[in-house]
């Protein structure tokens, strides 16, 4: 198991590598595409992209909560959330050996 | 959206041909998987991260025929979504 991060310069690099487009722009072109992904996951509920997975947004209930520190009960309001199915093609290349 | 949409959308945002928005797509992608699939833990500010995590093997049962069945040990990637993301899912 490696302690490496992937960051966004890097994904930034590896397209710029294949573009002659300046990084600038391509840095751009990237942060372009996060916020159309943002957008797409809140306004269709899901992005799917194959090969890859899918990202899902569903609806939590509002819940009673309680604040660990004053012991004060609250309610925390309803809120949605994301989670991330991956497909079955990434999943085989994650697992085999 | 699926994965041609998000090309188009891509494309038209920054008036680039086709093949070029849809080679930056996949490029992006290829990267996240690439990265997981060689145990690297993934950070995208604003969008959300992702961490590999390694399941050991543990004895399932198989809920149609209630037989016990080992479940092999398995990697599975764990996403959490970044602070922007979960503000425009919530504002």
């Amino acid at each position: 198991m490696s302690d490496k991060t992937l960051t966004k310069a890097e994904i930034v690099d590896a397209i710029y590598e294949k573009t002659n487009r300046n990084r600038a722009e391509v840095k751009n072109i990237v942060e372009s595409l996060l916020k159309i992904m943002k957008q797409a996951i809140k306004k269709d509920h899901a992005l799917l992209i194959s090969g890859f997975g899918k990202f899902e947004a569903y609806d939590k209930q509002a819940r009673k909560g309680r604040n660990p520190q004053t012991d004060e009960t609250i309610t925390l309001p309803p809120r949605k959330v994301v989670v991330f199915r991956l497909s079955r093609k990434f999943r085989a290349e994650l697992n085999q050996q | 959206m699926n994965k041609s949409e998000l090309v188009k959308a891509l494309a038209e945002e920054h008036m680039l041909p086709i093949d070029e928005a849809s080679m930056m797509v996949d490029t992006f992608f290829d990267c996240l998987r690439d990265a997981m699939v060689r145990g690297e833990r993934v950070e995208i500010r604003g969008f959300g991260s992702f961490k590999v995590k390694e399941y050991k093997s543990y004895l399932g049962r198989n809920p149609k025929t209630g037989t016990n069945v080992e479940v092999p040990p398995k990697k599975l990637p764990a996403f959490r979504a970044g602070k922007e993301l979960k503000d425009v899912l919530n504002g």
